[in-house]
């Protein structure tokens, strides 16, 4: 079992305190996600922004605001898990480095870290990371979209990628493609928008709208030399490692969000109908998620590249927390989710962690293939 | 009653939710006889002045959900036979769509393979045609409430899977798939499961 220190309860109790604005904002984000105007300004927005920015690159901001910029994946996890009982919606529509922070730290040179992280400033930026594509998935080995030569020392980028999180209004993203035929060839570009040949569309998803999810096409996208990123690294080291680590991590993020979405779920069942049947079991099974994710990031902090217990907590939390939405739906009674619109909205966000990162069949591949090799016992 | 049954999820298949819903609460008075303080009905069916509440993945099956006000009544015999009709209409909109996520398997390709022959896919494909027989079964008899429950609760699950089988596009709200998380609200509305999960 893990057991949280000063450090992480002290980043467990912040998150915990904007867990009740972030609620309050849920709805109307779920209503409308282009009108963010009225949330732009929120603490806990600007609170999430710098703390997912690296102190170097981070603006200076008036109220004097306790970071807990991660040290560790599980430091990240304990902060996400009452950010997802807030809202996890709410969370995904922040303008804040997010995914491609993570890349961008892992493989991007200096000025590609300031260019992006800078551009971030004041709140009202958000970033994209592209590599989904129509007809592949995340199955990065059959990727498509291709980085050609321009003839200048530069590419010009064609190709169409889906399910892609703020990619209709992202002002800078990453943009995985490839400079050849081989997996080594795969490489990701820092993108800025507006660009040329760049058009992207908001997708209707059935929730989780915060996250904004779009597809998005490119017809000779200009990518100077110097927006790929990884150059100054091995060549084993420039795009598919990196998104591998990154995939990792955000594996273990949507665990979070979802066992944090099993807990706000829960929460309000016992809160609306005092006497349900099965909130002690549901609240158990939760916990028994949080500790899993807890786990499992503790794990990746020892060994970044190792997925099996990512990918193992993935599935199961995944499947944790629609069994709680199941049970909350018979719950709540006749007409309860028409009632409650926010439990409504939570039962229809959590389907979204399913689709998200690789779905359970691809999981089950990788847990199986993880534990063949012993990835369980080590 | 097996008729009326056939009838509601032939009509579903064939036509969509919301004439599988209509089918199912022919003749009933439906502020009358609904278990909550909304029911779902099709936005086709609303008297003129009613109070109703929308929702955007309902409005686009054509479906409103109806304020009953007042006492609701208990669970009766009209209610338990509402609720397999229901259930019929249920079993027929999941048919509807995994018969579409074949065909959408058939066609996509991993490795130049069908998705469709991919064994994980294939047994998700047989679970549910299997489920839907034995749900056919379930409600081709009269059910105790717990046993209604139970049934749509197993129709609930069975959507999830058929769902999941178009990949992030069963996320998508202008997808067809989006009449299963409608049909899930819709049972909300007219299932009474007192906590039976």
């Amino acid at each position: 079992m893990i057991e949280l220190d000063e450090r992480l309860r002290a980043v467990r109790d912040d998150c915990r305190d904007a867990v009740e604005d972030m609620r309050a904002r849920a709805l109307s984000i779920d209503a409308d996600p282009d009108d963010m105007e009225q949330h732009f300004n929120s603490p806990v927005y600007t609170m999430i922004r710098l703390s997912n920015t690296p102190p170097e690159y981070r603006e200076s901001v008036a109220g004097g605001y306790r970071l807990m910029k991660a040290k560790s994946v599980l430091e990240d996890i304990v902060g996400m898990v009452e950010l997802a009982r807030g809202d996890m919606s709410t969370m995904f529509a922040c303008p804040c480095p997010a995914l491609a922070g993570v890349y961008v730290s892992l493989l991007g040179n200096p000025a590609q870290q300031e260019k992006f992280y800078t551009k971030l400033h004041g709140g009202r930026t958000w970033t994209f990371f592209a590599m989904s594509e129509p007809g592949h998935g995340s199955d990065a080995t059959n990727m498509q979209t291709r980085l050609e030569k321009d003839g200048n020392g530069g590419y010009l980028m064609y190709g169409a990628k889906r399910y892609i999180g703020h990619g209709a209004r992202g002002g800078i993203g990453l943009v995985f493609g490839r400079t050849g035929r081989s997996a080594l060839s795969i490489r990701a570009a820092m993108v800025e928008v507006p660009a040329a040949g760049f058009t992207a569309q908001r997708l209707n998803t059935v929730g989780l709208r915060g996250a904004y999810l779009s597809e998005l096409q490119f017809d000779g996208v200009p990518v100077a030399a110097d927006m790929l990123l990884g150059e100054h690294l091995p060549v084993t080291r420039r795009g598919i490692w990196g998104a591998v680590k990154t995939l990792n991590n955000m594996r273990i993020q949507i665990s979070a969000s979802a066992v944090g979405t099993a807990m706000a779920i829960t929460e309000y069942v016992a809160e609306h109908r005092k006497n349900a049947p099965g909130v002690d079991l549901a609240l158990a099974r939760a916990e028994a998620g949080k500790q899993l994710i807890f786990q499992a990031a503790a794990k990746l902090d020892a060994d970044p590249e190792r997925g099996y217990f990512a990918s193992a907590s993935k599935l199961s939390a995944v499947r944790m927390a629609q069994q709680t939405a199941q049970w909350a739906i018979a719950s709540i009674g006749p007409a309860g989710l028409i009632e409650h619109p926010l439990l409504e909205k939570w039962t229809r966000d959590v389907r979204a962690f399913e689709f998200m990162d690789g779905t359970s069949n691809i999981q089950r591949l990788h847990v199986a293939r993880g534990f063949q090799s012993g990835d369980a016992d080590g | 009653m097996s008729t009326v049954l056939e009838q509601c999820e032939r009509i579903a298949r064939d036509e969509g939710l919301a004439a599988g819903l209509a089918a199912a609460l022919s003749g009933t008075e439906v502020t009358a006889a609904a278990p909550g303080s909304f029911a779902a009905v099709p936005t086709s069916k609303v008297p003129d002045g009613a109070e109703i509440r929308t929702h955007s993945l309902a409005d686009r099956e054509d479906i409103v959900f109806l304020a009953c006000p007042g006492e609701r009544p208990a669970t009766d015999y009209t209610l338990a036979e509402i609720g397999r009709l229901l259930a019929a209409v249920r079993i027929g909109t999941v048919r509807r769509l995994l018969d579409e996520a074949v065909a959408y398997l058939s066609e996509r390709t991993v490795g130049d393979e069908p998705l469709i022959r991919k064994q994980l896919i294939t047994g998700t494909v047989g679970d549910v045609a299997a489920e839907l027989e034995m749900a056919r079964a379930y409600v081709s008899v009269p059910l105790a409430p717990d046993a209604l429950a139970d049934l749509h609760s197993k129709l609930d699950e069975l959507g999830w899977q058929v769902t999941q089988l178009f990949g992030a596009a069963g996320y998508i709200a202008d997808h067809p798939v989006r009449a299963l998380y409608v049909s899930a609200l819709v049972a909300n509305t007219w299932i009474d499961r007192k906590g039976a999960a």
